[in-house]
């Protein structure tokens, strides 16, 4: 049998061996490269036209939030922790953030309030014709941003707004260099953006690879690497070959079933953070198609208490996340999360059974949209659910498609979507009204899929408006229950990041996914 | 000869041609590219600006009018992905396929070629069987598992040779070596059929008679005889040369186009998918043409013919 010894004795090893072509090695004393394999990259890295899980993970080692989430203070990341702002006050409708004094831009330019008006600015995010137009999903309700003082900022709402230094944890709140910004455009300065983290961007490619040096001059001291190298590696075996063999130090979205061989060698260490995030599918509630069954609440609920949600969960995970039984009540909802909350739609089929038998379903093949391999383990879930359904009479056939583009477009009767549930820390503004209210992409696209219920949409607004914690768990219970009347869809899992690293390495993860190589997020070896 | 040549030019710009338009219209009525490129939760605004700052709202008959005139004039747009030119995207990764595909069919040809002659002197024998045996393997292995089983053998395991990417010359060996066991195993099963058809030929016989050492007939007498099928073979799998490299590149995250082209394609980057369906036709036509000029070279029959 040919072993790893005989082959170097066959003298191949010992040629190959001769260029180092594998192992890269870091010299004591000196801050060395860290190599990142990712499976992707992203078109844009400006910080609102690029917003995808992909970005996030590199973001904050190029561009340093206003106000920050401390993840090793709080599992969840609901302590806020002063990044650029130093303080932050309320009186009223406004906000008073006073910035750090002396933090400089990868330009040399020195950050100002100005900065940090026109990144939150109408002309930026929320104005008539913005730069990045998806700003204005995470700015309801503002009305005034103005540079009140070199480093003093103020931000006006329509109402009072308790959560907006929590708002400014998000993409939002990465702060960019007005000046160059605007010399740039949003699309240049997405190709080579500038901003005052601890690394900055010295080469892009966005299907290749993203590469960025250590920024000595940032405000929190030198970062611990001189080089991040994000290289796209598209298949898995060559990410996890290149982490076993040395040539990588990270690598990133590991598939889950092989995260046991991987932990299995001595020199890997694999971490895993669950996400803010849940996929799910959304059934089609409108009459389009036109003979669509599927407009019957009877019949989603039905296919709703047919699933046995916990026992796939269980098969695919294992342990490693869970099926959240009521939608809404979150974990990382802090106060608002209730675990013994009942579930309204357990499994139980001879219930579903009984809700189809209310309908006029007769059988007729509901088609789920789905893309393929875009959530991990979504398609293999989706294979046990027909069957599940198959067994109370309902007949749904899982087409995978190449892209979302394909998936949006109809006729359908369910679709894939995953929700995120992070822009307000602890709160279920996101999942519950953003992404489901009057303004989100699901209630208005041509490709929607349900529209909200007059009932829905008046406990959103008390929702909404409501700042006491009392008063606003309360409008959170009857928004939730009003979404759950309709159930216009199902989630399935809270999503997992996972990741391995050199086992010399010390990092802590983050359920935001971002991957920060500075700060007391990383401990190289000496 | 002239009219020849004029009528061949003539059908590669009509290839050409045809290709360009019907890769326009495909991609632009098989959906819409605005959600790939920007993003699911894109608000309709955002849609709308996006397609107004590309032309994408414009009548498809404009668009393709504009892009007609512009590629003409040698400008193939700007990537709707990364906003560079696609001139310049492609100028940066067409060198990595061609280094890639260079080595790996100047690789097949060494091994393919001699292997298949010497198949083809010992036929039937253990040499010719195990030959067969070789190119039946190359041919029917897909590139894929290949790619991935060496991955696994040489990086992981033994650990001596990179996993992906570039850097150094250690990095051509897996890509070059998976692209070139398919070719290998082609080119050894055409040049043993080529060399059978002629190695019984009367000429043959009658340089064995006349005294001509074995080594000479081979090379000089049988090989040219035999050149045809083995120089269309190798001029198709040129041709095949980018397309080809889609899954190599892929697997071992080589920077060349067939990567570009997948990620174009699933981004839906119009004008990227557009240049190089257009580079890939061309290469295609190109190796055509070349073949069709070496046929000349080849056999003055088929020269005189062509007038």
């Amino acid at each position: 049998m040919l072993t790893r010894r005989l082959f170097n004795q066959m003298g191949l090893g010992g040629v190959a061996l001769l260029a180092s072509p594998v192992r890269k090695a870091w010299a004591a004393g000196e801050r060395p490269t860290i190599t990142i394999a990712v499976d992707n990259l992203w078109a844009n890295i400006a910080p609102i036209n690029g917003i995808s899980t992909t970005t996030r993970r590199f973001f904050p080692n190029f561009y340093d939030h206003i106000i920050d989430r401390d993840y090793i203070a709080d599992e969840q990341g609901l302590v806020l922790a002063p990044r650029l702002a130093t303080e932050w006050t309320q009186n009223g409708k406004v906000w008073t953030i006073q910035l750090r004094e002396g933090v400089k831009f990868h330009d040399g330019e020195t950050m100002t309030a100005e900065d940090v008006a026109f990144t939150l600015s109408a002309e930026r995010l929320w104005g008539e014709k913005p730069y990045e137009p998806r700003g204005k999903t995470f700015t309801a309700g503002f009305v005034r941003v103005e540079a009140t003082g070199p480093l003093t900022v103020e931000i006006e709402t329509e109402r009072e707004d308790p959560y907006i230094p929590g708002k400014l944890t998000g993409y939002i709140g990465f702060i960019v260099p007005k000046k160059y910004y605007l010399e740039q455009g949003v699309d240049g300065f997405g190709q080579m953006p500038v901003g005052t983290g601890p690394y900055k961007v010295t080469k892009f490619r966005s299907g290749e690879v993203l590469e960025m040096e250590a920024f000595d001059e940032h405000w929190n001291g030198a970062p611990p690497a001189a080089k991040l190298i994000w290289k796209i590696i598209p298949e898995y075996a060559g990410r996890m070959a290149g982490l076993v063999s040395g040539e990588f130090d990270f690598i990133a979205n590991i598939p889950t079933d092989q995260e046991a061989q991987l932990e299995s060698y001595s020199d890997v260490s694999v971490k895993r953070a669950l996400a803010g995030n849940y996929p799910a599918f959304a059934f089609n509630c409108r009459p389009d198609p036109e003979d669509n069954p599927l407009v019957d609440v009877n019949l989603r609920k039905a296919m709703v208490q047919a699933v046995d949600m916990d026992a796939i969960v269980t098969a695919l995970f294992g342990d490693k996340t869970f099926h959240p039984a009521v939608p809404f009540n979150f974990p990382e909802y802090g106060k608002f999360y209730d675990p013994d909350m009942p579930n309204p739609l357990p499994y139980d089929q001879e219930a579903a059974r009984a809700l189809v038998a209310m309908t006029d379903y007769k059988g007729q093949v509901l088609d789920w949209h789905i893309t393929r391999q875009f959530y991990p383990n979504y398609e293999a879930a989706a294979e046990i659910m027909v069957e599940m359904w198959r067994q109370v009479g309902i007949n749904v056939r899982a087409v995978i498609l190449d892209n979302f583009d394909l998936v949006y477009t109809r006729p359908y009767h369910m679709m894939n979507m995953s929700m995120s549930t992070d822009f307000i820390p602890g709160d279920p503004y996101q999942p519950l009204w953003l992404d489901w209210g009057p303004t989100s992409s699901r209630a208005t696209a041509t490709w929607k899929t349900w529209d909200p219920t007059p009932g829905y949409l008046e406990a959103g607004k008390v929702f909404a408006e409501a700042t006491d914690f009392e008063e606003r768990k309360a409008a959170y219970l009857k928004l939730s229950e009003e979404w759950q009347k309709v159930t216009p869809g199902f989630y399935l899992w809270k999503s997992i990041y996972n990741w391995a690293h050199r086992a010399d390495i010390t990092w802590a993860p983050r359920a935001d996914g971002e991957m920060r190589m500075f700060d007391n997020y990383i401990a190289l070896p000496a | 000869m002239t009219r020849f040549w004029l009528f061949k030019l003539l059908r590669t710009l009509l290839t050409l041609w045809f290709v360009v338009t019907f890769t326009f219209i495909v991609l632009r009525t098989s959906g819409d590219p605005v959600v790939s490129l920007i993003g699911a939760d894109a608000l309709p605004e955002e849609i709308e600006q996006f397609r107004e700052q590309w032309g994408l709202d414009q009548p498809l008959i404009l668009q393709y009018l504009q892009y007609i005139v512009q590629m003409v004039s040698g400008n193939f747009g700007e990537s709707l992905r990364d906003h560079r030119p696609v001139i310049t995207i492609i100028a940066e990764r067409l060198p990595w396929t061609l280094m890639l595909g260079l080595v790996a069919y100047l690789g097949a040809a060494l091994v393919g070629i001699p292997a298949g002659i010497g198949a083809a002197l010992r036929r039937g024998g253990a040499f010719d069987r195990a030959i067969m045996a070789f190119a039946v393997f190359g041919f029917a292995l897909p590139n894929f598992f290949l790619g991935i089983l060496l991955i696994l053998l040489f990086s992981l395991w033994l650990q001596v040779l990179p996993s992906s990417g570039t850097g150094t010359i250690w990095h051509f060996v897996m890509p070059a070596l998976t692209l070139s066991t398919f070719t290998a195993g082609t080119l050894a099963r055409f040049t043993r059929s080529a060399m059978l058809e002629v190695l019984d030929k009367p000429y043959m016989r009658a340089a064995a008679a006349k005294g001509v050492p074995p080594v000479k007939r081979v090379l000089f007498h049988a090989l040219p005889n035999a050149a045809i099928p083995i120089v269309t073979v190798i001029g198709l799998n040129i041709g095949h040369l980018i397309a080809g490299a889609i899954v190599i590149e892929t697997v071992f995250a080589w920077p060349g186009i067939g990567r570009l082209l997948v990620t174009a394609v699933s981004s839906r980057d119009l004008a990227v998918v557009q240049a190089l369906v257009l580079v890939i036709a061309a290469t295609m036509v190109l190796s055509n043409l070349a073949v069709d000029l070496i046929y000349g070279l080849l056999d003055p029959r088929i020269r005189v013919g062509g007038r």
